[in-house]
């Protein structure tokens, strides 16, 4: 199979992650709870990776990394936990449900006020536009570093600027950047960073988190055992455990941790610079097919590796079904959990092809992949 | 004419269900991404493709059953009409 649904989830892991995995299945107890040998080798690994994902993304304090399910799980951590009732709260047109969804229950169940930067034709953010929606009551902007659909990369730098002043939250999901494109939360104004484990950063599903920065506050959403601080009422205050409620997926974050190291070891840049490559090849291959709609804005050079587009006026899913089934290509159809963006887009009724590119992806699987689409637009 | 037979559901937890059900019947099947056309809102990305054939004992067999789907919706196909595979 030639996998090209990266940006859903990586398939193709360093034989580290693999090696660590199995690893923690035989000797791994459960992390924050007792002090024998297969406790406390739950309890440095996890503390390891809590360093290596501070490093990664520039968080001063690693106690402030917490490790969650998955990038949905801690943005509902942080946009239930971190926004007032009643307040007002600037979002784009860019997210992903993961976003949308939580918010949107704010607005309906704690009257939050929302309000959206709106994406143009090409799935392009207009940053003066966003800061104009800007109001006294502003408590919060929760942001895409990435769009799942085009790859649009968002100038978090930017937002930061205009928030960090204002006493405003900038809080962002980096579910498609992370381990692709550099991210610095202190030089860009980050006070919540959402990651997941399993897409870029090439670690196993059931991994994620969020880092926090300093100062900031998040009420848990669950409550329950920790480990320690056990006849308090409540969940402990201190950051991670008062957000990591239960046994952490020890085994899957050991994997995280090899990947964590290849990532560290290989260099972020190195890697985005070659995904970037495989997706604007794939590019300038399938941009001359006649009948070939490709959408967001080429242009700009600095964006995610991920190219959606359309056949003629075929239906995204039976062309990813013809992907699938007579050439053996994974691609994404649909509208990708993005709705506010399809709309953007003009596609809500046709979605869009997704194809998505990984480190361990290839020329020749992406010069298949345009064959594949330059056959299917011919038929 | 080229018309296709898609079963769709409300997640992937009743498509799989069903596509084991329609297995056992004897009843030829295969998932493919539920076109954006007939999807609606409700209905998740997966659904079950059925030759039209086998649509009628598909219904018998869903109803047989009592399993869980959103809907059974055609349409016709817009890529190579012969392509189908459905097993």
């Amino acid at each position: 199979m030639i996998y090209l649904d990266n940006a859903a989830t990586t398939m193709h892991k360093p034989q580290t992650v693999i090696d660590a995995v199995v690893h923690a299945m035989t000797s791994m107890g459960n992390a924050s709870r007792g002090a024998h040998t297969g406790a406390l080798e739950a309890s440095r690994t996890i503390y390891e990776t809590r360093r290596k994902i501070a490093k990664l993304f520039g968080c001063k304090r690693p106690d402030h990394v917490v490790f969650t399910c998955n990038s949905t799980e801690a943005l509902n951590i942080a946009i239930q936990g971190a926004i007032p009732a009643k307040s007002h709260v600037i979002t784009t047109d860019l997210e992903h449900n993961s976003v949308l969804r939580p918010l949107y229950r704010l607005k309906e169940e704690s009257g939050v006020c929302l309000d959206f930067a709106r994406a143009d034709r090409q799935g392009r953010l207009d940053l003066q536009e966003l800061e104009g929606l800007i109001r006294p009551d502003t408590k919060a902007i929760v942001c895409t570093h990435m769009s799942n659909l085009t790859g649009e990369i968002v100038d978090i730098a930017r937002i930061g600027r205009m928030t960090k002043d204002r006493g405003i939250l900038l809080c962002v999901d980096a579910s498609q950047s992370a381990g692709n494109t550099p991210i610095d939360m202190e030089q860009m104004g980050i006070d919540i960073l959402c990651f997941t484990g399993h897409k870029g950063l090439m670690g196993p599903q059931g991994t994620g988190g969020m880092c926090i920065r300093e100062g900031v506050e998040i009420h848990p959403l669950k409550e329950g055992g920790s480990g320690v601080q056990s006849y308090r009422h409540r969940q402990p205050v201190e950051y991670p455990t008062r957000l990591e409620a239960g046994t952490l997926n020890g085994h899957g974050l050991a994997g995280l941790s090899a990947a964590l190291d290849y990532i560290l070891e290989t260099g972020v840049e190195t890697i985005g610079r070659k995904e970037r490559m495989l997706a604007e090849h794939f590019y300038e291959g399938v941009s001359q097919i006649e009948g070939v709609k490709v959408y967001g804005c080429f242009e700009d050079k600095n964006r995610g590796p991920v190219v959606a587009l359309n056949v003629r006026e075929y239906d995204s899913s039976e062309v990813s079904d013809v992907l699938s089934v007579d050439y053996d290509i994974a691609t994404r159809p649909g509208a990708h959990c993005a709705p506010r963006m399809h709309e953007a887009l003009g596609t809500v009724d046709q979605g869009a092809v997704r194809f998505s590119f990984s480190w361990f992806n290839t020329v020749e699987e992406t010069d298949q992949a345009i064959e594949a689409v330059r056959k299917i637009a011919l038929a | 004419m080229n018309l296709r037979y898609y079963i769709l559901f409300a997640n992937y937890e009743q498509g799989l269900a069903l596509r084991d059900i329609l297995l056992q019947d004897g009843i030829p099947n295969r998932i493919a991404p539920a076109p954006r056309a007939i999807q609606g809102d409700l209905s998740c990305g997966m659904s079950l493709l059925v030759e039209p054939e086998y649509i009628e004992q598909a219904r018998r067999s869903i109803e047989e059953h009592h399993a869980a789907y959103h809907r059974i919706a055609s349409l016709e196909g817009q890529i190579r009409p012969n392509r189908d595979r459905y097993c």
